[in-house]
């Protein structure tokens, strides 16, 4: 189709980074994710991205040397559906701007409501998570999501592509019944939106009047043509099957499947079909009564033995969303249960990145990549891990920014009672 | 068609042998395990939570339910079962000094103000599914607690996850009574709409009306003193009252107070009224800020069961930090770390490792917080929460470092008895499925009359519905796996 003003079309805002200035960071053990861990590596970055890596990389003469002995690098973390940004303080309406009202939110974009001031960025950033897939939550066709990194001055500066997928919350009453009504209301609206489609091809050639402006339907347009993916939200094993149906028959061929552990009794069906998945905590209780206690940690495993691309989050919810850091914990988890510990650490960093369209900048340290990474004092799905520095863009993060680290110093330097404090 | 037979099911499960015949109604469910006289564990690497510290290749002799001994190379008395826990790691069974994971029905008697006669032990709830998965990661006790509703809860019970067992087996018959207190927006109703809101609806009413209970507690003991003795005989005994019973109990140091709060000003005012009526506090629980009044707690006496990282859910934990526990274990209170949450209790090693990773808090002085010091806050330090001579034979085998995120419980003993063990958990596994087709199908014959094959319904491998289908509800609810 020609007819490809919509304002909306994939807008990604890829700019060069910033940070003019070439930077050696040398001594620690570089973790790159794509490959092997480099002991005593070189991440050799210009102007904001990876110019080198490797042991052996060539250092020219104007590079800054950072001596980072004793810490590991890893690619800053990947949260691949979260409120973060939309949310301050879960109790508090005027906080939440996660949940618009009504079922058909296809007009909704998350970044635009990106608080970039939110006190749970720096928190974040300092456990190493550095870029966020930011999801709308309300309704059935729930608007467009964004990728956002955790660092701007403005939610326009963080945005990194906007819309990365449609989001959809596959109605659970349609798992059975074809006829369910939600299902039903989606289909009307998505037929509707194709009519709209057809009527603005027919004005552009000059055949018909011009249709009257449709938000909604402007933004279902590039979904129907395929450009933006659906990220299809579902509960159970029975309404991920049939909602990987209803794509089909929808003729919707950009899917991503969002679900907790029942995933992976879909794994060879979304292998099959080359459909990546959202895993959505394996931090979680056994959905049935009679599952075994493991049933959600083993969940990764099973994905990965298919051979399924998939990305660990926490849910999603606002009451994660100060702990999206944490993310690793849930894929360590999934380690401890048979996942790779390889691909344990790619479902928060290098397949989160595939999965939101950024596989190309981000989720590995690779030369071309931005320098969107964090050192710390260990393995980073380790509990006991502490993150120490992290870097988005080149660009060094103040984690003297964190609340947390503020109120921590503060009162860790409360004279003491005695007086010996 | 399904939610029938569903329904069916559900109840042919839960009324177990009236329909399903020879099948026991608990089919996940153990009998208990047998306590050997004697078992040795050899070889490992042992994190006794107590001054010993860690010990490695270390041997363990439990006998008849209790540490026997713990050295090198311990001599294993005839018919011993000896593990070999070479290269894994050996802990005492972690303790949840704050749950509510195995109650049946209401956790809160929302009502009232002061429901301090109401008491958990009347609803332990022993068939729920949490205790065997919360087992299978290490958990050993729990303290099951009234909810956060009121100023002055009801009391709590402390129990060992002996599943199988009877409710009343599960309670640790010595364990000191203790009762729920709660401060700040969850008994100021601040974050729902009540039909009749009921006072207070502040924090300083909060303060006020525990400062009232308690002038009215020792009110009811004087009346029963001047009662006691030569004078009962001509007089009309007052008036027997539960509420006031628990809160005299309280002041004469025989149930303890565990307080839910999240902000450093209500703890300090509820300090000072205790201390105004000449008790303590025996701990503060999620405490969120506790770090900022950690040398008054301190100086008080009063322990900290906190979580470990939740924060920014309700105004009252915008000042929480994962750094709370490290910080108020720097200020010598001692700090336990729950989970208030069935999931979380699965793997309170790892809360346990956030202590180290936020604050820097020692590996074995981060384990003491979710064994010892738990054990102590909830007055079982002389037999639960730490490995040595004498103590309840209640520990985990860790296949690695147990604040390793690659860890896993391999075996989970409690009074020397072997209740959770994953590798027969993995072999069970394919019977216990068995057993579960076979219950379906009796029902589905009993439903269909004549054992009628229903070829559809018998290739349908979708029939394990979604938790929040009605039938299924039902069905969680009856089992008690909620």
């Amino acid at each position: 189709m020609l007819r490809t003003t919509v304002p909306l079309l994939l807008v990604l805002l890829l700019a060069a980074p910033v940070q003019a200035e070439t930077v050696a960071y040398v001594g620690a053990t570089i973790h790159p994710v794509s490959g092997e861990a480099i002991e005593d590596g070189v991440l050799l970055v210009r102007d904001g991205r990876i110019e080198a890596i490797g042991s052996d990389v060539d250092v020219p003469g104007e590079a800054r040397t950072e001596d980072l002995s004793g810490l590991h690098l890893y690619p800053g973390l990947i949260h691949a559906g979260t409120v973060l940004g939309l949310t301050e303080i879960g109790s508090v309406a005027g906080t939440q701007d996660t949940t618009e009202m009504g079922q058909i939110n296809a007009a909704i974009r998350a970044e635009v409501a990106v608080n970039h001031d939110s006190m749970l960025f720096a928190p974040n950033v300092a456990g190493g998570l550095l870029t966020a897939h930011v999801v709308p939550q309300g309704g059935m066709i729930r608007g467009t999501s964004a990728a956002i990194s955790l660092s701007g001055w403005n939610w326009e500066e963080m945005t990194l592509a906007a819309p990365v997928g449609m989001h959809v919350a596959f109605p659970r009453s349609a798992a059975e019944n074809d006829d369910d009504d939600d299902l039903r209301l989606i289909n009307e609206v998505l037929d509707q939106a194709r009519s709209w489609s057809r009527a603005m091809t027919a004005w552009s050639d000059g055949a018909a009047p011009r249709p009257a402006h449709n938000d909604q339907f402007a933004a279902l347009e590039p979904v129907l043509e395929g450009e933006v993916p659906v990220f299809l939200h579902t509960h159970g094993e029975r309404d991920m099957h049939a909602a990987l149906d209803w794509a089909e028959r929808q003729g919707l061929e950009e899917i991503v499947l969002v679900g907790g552990p029942d995933l992976q009794h879909l794994a060879s069906r979304l292998a099959q079909g080359d459909i990546p998945a959202i895993l959505n905590g394996v931090h979680t209780m056994p959905a049935r009564g009679w599952e075994p206690y493991d049933a959600a940690y083993v969940a990764g495993a099973k994905l990965a033995e298919a051979g399924v691309r998939f990305a660990i989050t926490d849910g999603g919810s606002a009451f994660t969303a100060g702990n999206a850091r944490h993310i690793t914990f849930q894929a360590g988890m999934a380690a401890a249960f048979g996942l790779d510990r390889e691909a344990a650490l790619k479902s928060v960093t290098l397949w989160p990145a595939e999965i939101i369209g950024l596989g190309d900048e981000l989720g590995s340290l690779e030369a071309g990549k931005r320098a969107t990474f964090f050192a710390a004092t260990g393995d980073a799905l380790e509990v006991t891990t502490q993150v120490q520095r992290a870097w988005i863009d080149g660009e060094e993060y103040d984690l003297s920014r964190d609340r947390q680290r503020q109120l921590y110093e503060r009162y860790r330097g409360r004279p003491g009672r005695d007086g010996d404090g | 068609m399904k939610m029938t037979k569903l329904f069916v099911l559900t109840v042919a499960v839960a009324m177990g042998p009236g329909l399903a015949g020879a099948h026991d109604i608990e089919a996940w469910n153990s009998p208990q395990p047998e306590q050997p006289d004697h078992v040795l564990i050899r070889n490992a690497t042992v994190w006794t939570a107590d001054e010993a510290g860690i010990l490695e290749n270390t041997d363990i002799l439990i006998r008849r339910g209790e540490i026997r001994r713990i050295g090198e190379d311990l001599r294993a008395p005839r018919g011993s079962i000896e593990i070999d826990a070479e290269g894994r790691h050996v802990t005492p069974g972690l303790i949840d000094a704050h749950s509510h994971a195995a109650m049946l029905g209401g956790v809160n008697e929302m009502s009232l103000i002061s429901t301090a006669m109401v008491e958990a032990r009347d609803i332990v709830d022993a068939d729920s599914i949490n205790i065997y998965r919360q087992m299978a990661g290490g958990l050993t006790t729990m303290h099951l607690m009234h909810g956060s509703a009121n100023a002055i809860g009801g009391q709590n019970v402390t129990v060992k996850l002996r599943w199988g067992a009877d409710p009343a087996d599960m309670i640790i018959d010595d364990a000191p009574g203790t009762i729920k207190f709660a401060l700040g927006e969850n008994p100021k109703q601040s974050n729902w709409q009540p039909d009749n809101p009921r006072y207070p609806q502040t924090r300083h009413g909060v303060a006020q009306v525990v400062d009232e209970k308690f002038q009215m507690a020792r009110d009811y003991a004087e009346r029963h003193e001047a009662h006691a003795g030569r004078n009962a005989r001509d007089r009309v005994p007052p008036r027997r009252d539960l509420e006031m019973e628990a809160l005299v109990d309280i002041l004469q140091g025989d149930i303890d107070v565990h307080s839910h709060g999240y902000r450093a000003d209500e703890f300090l005012a509820l300090m000072r009224t205790a201390e105004s009526h000449g008790f303590r506090i025996k701990a503060f629980h999620h405490v969120l800020e506790g770090y900022k009044v950690a040398d008054e707690m301190a100086e008080h006496g009063a322990g900290a069961s906190t979580f470990s990282d939740w924060w920014a859910f309700k105004y009252e934990a915008r000042d929480a930090i994962p750094y709370n526990a490290a910080l108020m274990h720097e200020r010598s209170v001692q700090v336990s770390i729950n989970s208030d949450n069935p999931e979380l209790a699965r793997r309170m090693n790892l809360e346990a490792a956030k202590a180290v990773r936020y604050g820097g808090v020692g590996e074995h002085e981060a384990l003491k917080m979710v064994t010892a010091n738990a054990a102590d806050q909830l007055g079982l330090g002389h037999r639960l929460g730490r490995l040595k001579e004498g103590m309840d034979a209640d520990l985990v085998i860790w296949s690695g470092h147990p604040l390793s995120v690659y860890s896993r419980p391999d075996q989970t003993w409690i009074d020397g008895r072997l209740y959770f063990d994953r590798e027969r958990d993995l072999e069970m596994r394919e019977a216990w499925e068995a057993e579960r087709q076979e219950l379906i199908a009796l029902v589905r014959e009993s439903e269909n009359g004549e054992g009628e094959n229903d070829d559809e319904e018998a290739d349908d491998n979708d029939d394990q519905p979604d938790e929040n289908e009605p039938g299924m509800q039902l069905f969680r609810q009856l089992m008690g796996g909620a």
